[in-house]
């Protein structure tokens, strides 16, 4: 029998790099995009009314924190500042396991008034709404407007994926970090949707709609080929060569971008 | 004028990234470029003018992204290596070429008293590199934060297939910063084998960079100092500066000199050369490949070399590119553009001040190769000996179109 707390602490104290990324993508890139889901998405936007007002936390021992606060049916993502509730996961393991459709028990550690009792019953119905935008069924994806929102949101949540990268991986930190300079990029399927990252001396912000002068232009012809090209069955270089995709302004910044945005593939499915 | 398509190249491309990654792999891929205003695959070539697969003629500033000195199809240089091809290409030996060509290098390139030969730059900056650390038995390499020495691990940017250890005894120094290499060698006191620099700084995405008055030098007293190798990467400009090395150029000495591109006008030979001082320690790295004899392009190197000296090439690409360089910042002032033209006249480039986006640089040389001037948007351009005023006052003509184009869609 092995010593699981090696298992879940690496040597140096700090959980394995990769159960910490992962666990970082999943608290800030997926559950990070709720407010990409209230907006896109009409049962999103209910499903949050019914939650109510309440700040929601996330906390891994020895990894990362999210605070999801609910207002008036809008959703607010921050790291920062107290919470009303929050649910605690002795590792990073346990939340990616969770994440990966593992039955996983958390454990509460705080409640204030009933309405956080309310707000933890309910919230699953929200998660669950969410990985049908982000893990869509065929058919879903058949209907041209849901497969418009399935790729925004997923795009979102990649791009977002990002920080995590950054901010775990002491290779990719070290690497890439100071390489990195700063700017913006702007992706766009033109007349369906724009959603943008920008690189600054903070760290990474990612947002949906256009920027008024993006240091960086991806333009992707259509709904169709963003969902091939995040799905995997089309070849981007392919798709820059032949003016499907279109990239135009600071290519060196989304050159650099890039390696890290490729690499999210391997944490995140 | 009809403006020319890129079909062909769009086709072959498609069908490319079904059997090769990327389609066509490093700063060669059309992502690189312009991609749609950019040809992506070559057909032939003649002097200074090139066809791409679509039938489409151009006066080229790439010259294959530096090989091809004194143009394409140089006659004397073709019948130098077709000669040699008669008497057979490769061999279990080399041939009596690879000793001629290394006495031209040692009598040509001023302080190096022997050369090696590999294929391509990447064979003789790394072969560089680890004669610099076998001759100080030390680990560490500083070079220049964004210069380009080749794309093998020791030096390559990016995640793709590396691992720490490939690039953890590489160290980055602002270009021009000599205080910052000494501070360097404090801190790794006792461990750096070598400093590789460019002659002067030409990275892609953005202006050259000159060295500052005694930069070179400086760093030349460093090594002196520490006991560290001096390396010129001379792969990139070598032979259109000064025939002898661009260190005689900007008036330094290192132990160590690269060159690949221009030594053999397109045929793939690369030379390392260092002083005596280094000889025992490059004898001690097992260096080969299967073609680095290859007689062929030896020949080439040896007729393109003599004809760079009788042509008195260097003088001319100077006179070219200051011809070109003074026409395109005159055209854009009277369009009330500014544009920054940096470099030596030979290896010229040119940006749109103060943009930092390059999106003026990706019109104007989209427009100019639609118009049959090849220009790069993101990489510094080439001049070549079979440039005349002609070529050069042709291509004015179209840039002078082609700022017009970028006033009228970005103003100023």
């Amino acid at each position: 029998m092995g010593l699981p707390i090696l298992e879940k602490v690496g040597l140096d104290g700090n959980p394995p790099v990769r159960e910490r990324v992962r666990a970082s993508m999943h608290l800030h890139a997926v559950l990070g995009s709720l407010p990409h889901l209230v907006r896109l998405d009409p049962e999103g936007a209910r499903l949050a009314r019914g939650i109510g007002d309440v700040a929601l936390e996330f906390r891994v021992f020895a990894g990362p924190r999210v605070v999801l606060e609910f207002r008036g049916g809008s959703v607010q993502v921050r790291q920062e500042g107290g919470s009303d509730v929050g649910i605690f996961f002795p590792s990073c393991q346990a939340l990616n396991r969770m994440f990966d459709g593992e039955k996983v028990t958390p454990i509460p550690f705080k409640f204030r008034g009933i309405g956080s009792l309310r707000a933890l019953q309910r919230f699953p119905a929200m998660t669950d709404r969410l990985t049908h935008l982000l893990k869509p069924t065929r058919e879903a994806l058949e209907d041209p407007s849901f497969r418009a929102r399935h790729v925004e949101i997923s795009l979102l949540v990649g791009l977002a994926a990002v920080s995590s990268l950054l901010e775990n991986d002491p290779r990719v930190k070290q690497r890439v970090g100071p390489a990195l300079h700063h700017g913006s990029i702007q992706y766009e399927v033109p007349g369906v949707f724009a959603v943008h990252v920008l690189l600054e001396p903070r760290g990474i912000r990612v947002g949906a709609g256009p920027l008024g002068d993006p240091a960086t232009t991806i333009t992707i012809r259509d709904v169709d080929l963003a969902l091939g090209l995040l799905q995997g069955t089309v070849d981007t270089f392919a798709a820059n060569g032949s003016g499907d995709i279109r990239a135009s302004g600071d290519l060196h910044l989304a050159d650099e971008f890039n390696q890290v945005f490729e690499r999210v593939g391997f944490y995140l499915k | 004028m009809k403006l020319y398509r890129f079909d062909r190249s769009q086709e072959l491309f498609a069908r490319a990234t079904k059997v090769t990654p990327s389609g066509i792999s490093g700063n060669k891929n059309p992502a690189f470029a312009v991609p749609g205003s950019f040809p992506y695959y070559a057909e032939r070539g003649s002097g200074c003018r090139y066809w791409d697969v679509d039938g489409n003629e151009y006066i080229d500033y790439l010259a294959g992204y530096g090989p091809i000195v004194l143009g394409y199809n140089d006659p004397v240089v073709d019948a130098a290596a077709e000669a040699q091809r008669k008497l057979g290409a490769a061999f279990n030996h080399p041939t009596p070429r690879a000793v001629e060509l290394a006495e031209k290098m040692v009598s040509l390139i001023q302080g190096m008293d022997w050369a090696a030969f590999g294929k391509n730059g990447s064979d003789v900056t790394a072969y560089a590199v680890q004669t610099a650390r076998e001759h100080t038995q030390r680990r560490k390499i500083l070079k220049a934060r964004g210069a380009y020495h080749g794309s093998q691990s020791w030096c390559r940017s990016g995640l793709g297939g590396l691992i720490e250890t490939d690039y953890e005894h590489v160290l980055d120094f602002t270009w021009n910063d000599a205080t910052e290499v000494e501070d360097l060698f404090k801190r790794h006191d006792g461990d750096v084998a070598g400093v590789i620099i460019t002659p002067y700084h030409h990275p892609a995405f953005g202006d050259q960079v000159l060295p500052k008055p005694g930069f070179l030098q400086d760093l030349r007293a460093i090594c002196d100092r520490y006991g560290a190798a001096l390396i010129l990467d001379d792969v990139r400009a070598g032979f259109r500066l000064d025939l002898r090395g661009s260190h005689v150029h900007f008036g330094f000495q290192p132990d160590l000199t690269c060159y690949c591109k221009a030594i053999a006008n397109g045929y793939s030979v690369a030379a390392c050369c260092g002083t005596e001082t280094m000889k025992p320690a490059a004898s001690r790295v097992f260096f080969t490949g299967t073609f680095y004899t290859s007689a062929v392009e030896q020949a080439a190197a040896l007729a393109c070399l003599a004809e760079l000296e009788k042509r008195n090439a260097v003088d001319h690409m100077m006179a070219m590119g200051r011809r070109l360089m003074e026409g395109l910042g005159k055209l854009a002032e009277a369009r009330g553009l500014q544009v920054t033209l940096s470099g030596p006249p030979s290896i010229p480039f040119m940006t749109f001040t103060n943009e930092k986006n390059f999106r003026r640089s990706q019109r104007f040389s989209g427009e100019a190769a639609r118009r049959g001037v090849l220009l790069h948007p993101h990489h510094n351009w080439f001049l070549m000996q079979s440039h005349t005023e002609a070529d050069i006052d042709r291509t004015l003509d179209v840039a002078d179109t082609c700022f017009g184009i970028v006033k009228k869609e970005f103003g100023g």
